[in-house]
């Protein structure tokens, strides 16, 4: 797009941050699996960009999608760090529509000055430009779950295809998500418990969709599921999924999703368990 | 106890069965019975009934076995398990996939537990299991002779769903009309005379299309178009032709899917013939839900008095109901009913008996127990139903006491 560079060449010092995608879809499909909520912190350094969805001091999300995915990646400080209105700034990135012509691409040039100024989109496609102006705010302190392998009491990977359905089929009916990882039968257990009765979804550990289990003690915790259910779209769009918890009980999922143009990005997902003291299920 | 299992494919034929019965009610009966496993729904008004029978060559393995203490007692033993539909659906949701996914699915249950469990098998080793809480509640029978009807029809279902979806989605009703030169399919005028649904429209089928075509009376009758449309859906997953059996308005009307393994029969009433005659909708109107409104009910109440399926239970003669399900009948009207339908029932081709029990209800009335008595003794003597006296467990009807509907 040599109109727009032309036009941005002399102010890109004044910006602190500079990012170009020949494909804006390889930026939006990917802040769409953590849509959760309206806001988002965004922190930028030299590696990458991360965006920071929480909810109810529970749960967390975060999308990474790294310096290589874009054509054009400068931070001018160590790190910038802004909050803006996400629905906002998705409806932006996909103004020219969000199922395009085939063959035709969307580029995207995002621009930040610092602290107190908007940040700014600039989208192009086939030669119609649009100039977006969205305020930033005042970045908010993110959670921290202290989530570090020292702790981890168990750890799956699984492949995506085994758990979209059943993500999908979740009984919203139910409160909670109860995770149950053992070294013993069921191994890994997804369940339910709705109106109609409760429902288990049990995972053998050489299921041939299992890549990595690891679990050296029982754990059974309970989850909302309000809470975890938004993780269907990451789920979705990956193609690996890893499941951890540690020994307070709290959930780590992380997800392997492969953008368009082959690069690898990340978005996981940090959830503490439901307070109160679950009451096992006899199992059937 | 009950305990069957089926094959991906067989699973997918039962959860058609249950979508097809969702159209008809929003709870189901699972009714396991020496023979097979029976799927039973009826319509809150009681104007549609369905019930499908998986035998028990059906499934992969099938074990339907009652305590030995309640054997002994001469009764037949009921699970008397009822499910509500929206527990029951999800489960069998996605069915297209479940040939490829599902390997096996295991249904067990005991009354003890007041628990189905529902185990599906699948594809990399997982294995879904469901509790679904179902309800005490006695299953409703129906006794309907769909042989002795003078019409009967055998089509494959594929062309009766082409001629289906032609009618506009929200038509409620449908009017059969047959002739022996040919069936139409039109859409009801309806007793209302209101203009708002202008598109009306007519398909006719000759004698050809259908596998079998017998017609010993030209007659019309109009019924409810959801429950056809359920059939249709289970036609989808088994490969017989739907036979179609009536008599003449007022009469009910069975769709029927028999193959060597199932047999599914939807039993819907059909309007009556003439509003201000004696086929009124209300004189029709038999199958309350209502505890009081049915003195008839209590003949076989104190007949089966705690016993579901008692010899004593008397077939009555019934008409079946209107469709329009808002009115329910008094005592009185159903007092009137005797005096109109004796007779009708003097004709020995009424086939249509519909019995109903409550056991365990609060209304006891001895009084209305002599004249229930007194009809059916009436019927019994004019019938030639010679199983009257040798009745079998479909004869008897169970109905719920459904502390709910007080």
């Amino acid at each position: 797009m040599p109109f727009l560079t032309q036009r941005v060449q002399a102010e890109t010092d004044q910006y602190c941050f500079v990012a170009s995608l020949d494909n804006v879809r390889n930026f939006s499909t990917i802040l769409k699996a953590i849509h959760f909520r309206d806001h988002a912190t965004c922190f930028t350094t030299k590696n990458g960009i991360k965006v920071t969805v929480e909810n109810a001091k529970c749960v967390q999300a975060n999308a990474f999608i790294q310096a290589e995915v874009f054509q054009e990646f400068l931070v001018q400080e160590e790190t910038v760090v802004f909050r803006v209105n996400l629905t906002v700034l998705l409806d932006c990135l996909s103004i020219f529509g969000s199922n395009p012509m085939p063959g035709t691409l969307t580029a995207l040039r995002m621009c930040y000055q610092g602290y107190g100024h908007p940040l700014m989109l600039f989208l192009e496609e086939g030669g119609v430009v649009t100039v977006c102006k969205i305020n930033t705010q005042e970045p908010e302190e993110t959670l921290d779950f202290g989530f570090g392998n020292a702790n981890v009491t168990s750890k799956i990977i699984l492949l995506s295809e085994g758990l979209r359905e059943a993500f999908s089929e979740l009984d919203m009916t139910s409160e909670v998500l109860q995770i149950t990882i053992s070294p013993d039968k069921p191994y890994f257990r997804l369940s339910t418990f709705g109106n109609a009765g409760s429902s288990h979804l049990d995972y053998p550990k050489d299921c041939d969709l299992m890549e990595t289990f690891q679990c050296n003690q029982t754990q059974v915790n309970r989850y909302k599921l309000s809470l975890l259910k938004p993780s269907t779209k990451a789920l979705v769009l990956s193609c690996k999924v890893s499941i951890r918890t540690d020994d307070r009980g709290f959930l780590s999922l992380q997800y392997l999703i492969k953008n368009e143009d082959g690069h690898t990005c990340f978005v996981d997902y940090y959830c503490s368990p439901d307070e109160d003291v679950p009451a096992a299920e006899s199992p059937v | 106890m009950l305990k069957c299992g089926m094959s991906g494919n067989q699973v997918k034929v039962f959860g058609k069965a249950i979508q097809a019965l969702s159209r008809v009610s929003e709870e189901l009966w699972l009714d396991p019975e020496e023979k097979g496993l029976v799927l039973r729904a009826v319509n809150s008004s009681s104007s549609a009934y369905g019930y499908v029978l998986f035998s028990s060559v059906f499934f992969e393995h099938y074990q339907w076995s009652t305590s030995k203490k309640m054997n002994d007692s001469g009764r037949s033993f009921c699970l008397n398990c009822k499910l509500g539909m929206k527990s029951i659906l999800p489960i069998f949701r996605g069915l297209n996939s479940f040939e490829r996914n599902v390997e096996m699915c295991k249904i067990f249950t005991s009354s003890d537990t007041c628990k189905v469990v529902i185990r599906f098998f699948c594809r990399h080793g997982i294995t879904k299991t469901y509790n679904v809480c179902f309800q005490e509640s006695q299953p409703v029978k129906i006794d309907f002779k769909k042989n002795m009807c003078c019409n009967t029809l055998m089509i494959q279902p594929r062309l009766l769903a082409e001629t289906m979806v032609l009618f506009p989605s929200n038509q409620e009703e449908v009017t059969l009309s047959v002739s022996p030169l040919n069936l139409c399919l039109k859409s009801s005028r309806g007793g209302s005379k209101d203009m708002t649904n202008s598109v009306y429209s007519e398909m006719f089928i000759g004698p050809d299309e259908f596998d079998f075509f017998q017609v010993g009376l030209d007659t019309e009758i109009t019924f409810c178009s959801k429950e056809l449309k359920g059939v249709l859906i289970f036609s989808e997953a088994t490969h017989a032709p739907v036979s179609i059996h009536f008599n003449f308005p007022g009469k009910p009307v069975a769709v029927s899917i028999v193959d060597m393994l199932l047999e599914a029969n939807f039993i819907l009433s059909t309007l009556g013939d003439d509003p201000s005659g004696a086929c009124s909708p209300q004189a029709l109107c038999l199958f309350s839900a209502g505890k009081k409104s049915d003195g008839r009910q209590s003949d076989s109440q104190a007949g089966r008095r705690g016993a579901p399926q008692a010899p004593e239970s008397i077939s009555r003669k019934a008409v079946p109901k209107r469709l329009c399900p808002r009115d329910t009948p008094t005592k009185d009207l159903v007092v009137e009913d005797h005096g109109q339908l004796q007779p009708k029932k003097a004709n020995l081709d009424d086939i249509c008996k519909v019995c109903k029990s409550r056991v365990g209800d609060t209304d006891k009335e001895p009084n209305s127990f002599s004249l229930g008595k007194f009809s059916s003794i009436f019927f019994g003597a004019v019938s030639s139903e010679p199983q009257k006296h040798h009745p079998q467990p479909l004869e008897n009807l169970a109905m719920a006491s459904d502390s709910e509907e007080d």
